[in-house]
């Protein structure tokens, strides 16, 4: 006899869980559906196939400056948010210092910040220093935000990595840097990986922040917003919004089975 | 810490060697950035609400007006209220659905549970304004939802069900935007939990509704207590969620704050003083429930 379920509470809860996915990837579909329906409305009966709506958006240029905005805003920001993170997550997990306690509930209060605060915060702080609003301005605020989330993937991984190993490599006569270097970031890699891959995300999809501090060159989702205003473009922002959201579902797919796969490569020598 | 100070006093060969990158230099950079662009931000803000700094040019004497205004405002006040009675509902009900899905997977001896876990939380990990769009876009008074209803003839088509615009329409996106993540945190405290109890308790004759009362839950509550927070907090200051879907009567506090620093009738005093109130809300709940939110609950897949 099972002592968590019963065989009917077992099937009862497989139910549910097919339920919520199915809640959970229905809109999705639909919006799948409708970016090949021939009409400019979303609504039933569908009226016939097209690619129309991708051709469209692929030839729109305000969108695909957008969407390059977005990618160099997202690739800087979160180059600068992992370098950060790991400079701090080597000092929290391998430095004992005072006040340790403040400095890493410090790094990670931005989790925790409601970000329509934290964006008003850099508008006035921008506002008061007389700087314009820009592409800048965006990647300073977003490495703010991703700055927690990197170190909270890189931590773990430095707490996993044997200590004897930089030991051996200082005893060898090897530097700091050169200890860093060949011994920890070979093996914090999928770690700097994953956190580079979350803190892109983070950045390409952000909106509350952006909103407040972007200028005139807009980022993806401040182009979504306010193309979401015209009727016009809706079709057209659907094709995107499922491509996008396709090519995400894939990274996430590929990433995690990235992920165990190097688990398994690092666990296999010590087990 | 003795270990390094003493290293710092006696710096021997191979120790200084050892140090040649030391904490601060370390820790320098990340803290400065923070410092720079997320504490003296918010001082600002601090600043604005008591006047110390404002749009008007001029001499300000630092007043607490803005503050004794708002705490005596039924408007602001009844808005913020109504932020945090509708954050509070979804909070509930999002956690009440993911704590099953979660039961399940980590109980049921799948043995395609990752898999399974994989399939829920990948929503959450693509583009949340996409995801709200979407809702936009099926909510909508001839959106798909009112067109099948109107060409199925379950509703006339003139009068298409009010679905967007709708106070409901935001806890409903809300809900549907948090429901991968709740499961997370639950899902990691149901995992931890030691199988031999239960098997201890039936032996004893602890029916399963028994020992899921007196074991399963009590050891499960700081998941539950996790997940609970990490909707309940992000979502009373949500602004972008009822500005797509909510219209005026999903209007939220969020909102308000937008808007007071918006183009149309700016009063940044204000909104300096609903914003800070609002961050001052978050940093007394995220202090009082800290040890539930420790990163250990938070990460996982």
């Amino acid at each position: 006899m099972d002592v968590a379920l019963s065989k009917n509470g077992a099937r009862l809860l497989r139910t549910f869980f097919a339920l919520v996915i199915l809640f959970l990837y229905a809109p999705i579909v639909i919006l799948l559906i409708f970016s090949f329906n021939d009409s400019a409305l979303p609504s039933f009966p569908l009226t016939g196939f097209t690619l129309h709506w991708y051709h469209q958006f692929l030839t729109n240029a305000d969108l695909r400056g957008a969407l390059e905005t977005s990618a160099i805003v997202a690739a800087l920001s979160s180059a600068a948010a992992v370098l950060l993170g790991i400079l701090a997550s080597i000092a929290l997990v391998r430095r004992r210092f005072r006040g340790k306690s403040g400095v890493s509930a410090l790094l990670l209060s931005p989790l925790v910040i409601p970000l329509v605060v934290f964006g008003i915060s850099l508008l006035l702080l921008f506002h008061a220093l007389g700087i314009g609003r820009s592409i800048l301005t965006v990647v300073i605020g977003h490495i703010v935000i991703s700055l927690p989330y990197t170190i909270l993937v890189l931590m773990p991984r430095l707490q996993q990595i044997d200590l004897s190993l930089e030991e051996a490599a200082y005893d060898l006569g090897a530097s700091r840097l050169r200890t860093f270097r060949s011994i920890t970031l070979p093996l914090i890699l999928p770690a700097v990986v994953s956190a580079y891959l979350i803190a892109f995300t983070t950045s390409f999809d952000e909106y509350a922040v952006a909103s407040f501090v972007v200028g005139s060159r807009v980022t993806f989702p401040i182009y979504l917003y306010s193309a979401l205003r015209f009727p016009s473009q809706l079709p057209q922002v659907i094709a995107v919004a499922v491509v996008v959201i396709t090519i995400s579902l894939t990274v996430v797919v590929l990433a995690e089975i990235g992920r165990r796969a190097a688990e398994r490569r690092l666990e296999a020598p010590s087990t | 810490m003795a270990q390094a100070v003493g290293a710092q006093e006696r710096p021997g060969r191979r120790l200084r060697a050892r140090l040649d990158v030391t904490t601060p230099s370390l820790l320098g950079l990340p803290v400065a950035w923070l410092v720079a662009f997320f504490l003296v931000p918010i001082a600002i803000v601090a600043a604005y609400s008591l006047d110390a700094l404002s749009l008007d040019p001029g001499k300000h004497p630092l007043t607490l007006q803005a503050w004794h205004d708002f705490v005596h405002s039924s408007v602001y006040l009844g808005l913020f209220w109504k932020s945090v009675k509708m954050s509070l509902i979804v909070s509930a009900i999002v956690v009440v659905l993911a704590y099953p899905l979660a039961y399940y997977l980590a109980l049921s001896g799948t043995k395609r549970k990752y898999v399974l876990l994989l399939m829920l939380i990948a929503p959450f990990l693509t583009s949340y304004l996409l995801r709200v769009l979407a809702w936009k876009v099926l909510l909508g008074d001839n959106g798909p939802i009112n067109t099948l209803l109107s060409t199925t003839g379950v509703r006339s088509a003139d009068h298409p069900l009010t679905l967007i615009d709708t106070r409901f329409a935001v806890m409903l996106v809300l809900g549907y935007v948090w429901l991968p993540f709740v499961a997370l945190p639950i899902f990691v405290s149901l995992e931890s939990l030691d199988r031999r109890l239960l098997e201890a308790a039936s032996d004893l004759g602890a029916s399963r509704l028994q020992s899921f009362r007196r074991i399963t839950l009590p050891l499960s509550f700081p998941g539950v207590l996790a997940a609970f927070l990490f909707v309940f907090i992000p979502t009373m200051g949500e602004f972008v969620t009822p500005s797509l879907v909510g219209g005026a009567s999903g209007y939220m506090y969020g909102n308000q704050i937008v808007d007071l620093f918006g183009t149309g009738f700016p009063d940044w005093q204000t909104g300096s003083v609903l914003a800070i109130f609002l961050l001052a809300v978050v940093a007394v709940l995220t202090a009082v429930f800290a040890r539930f939110l420790q990163p250990g609950e938070a990460k996982a897949i």
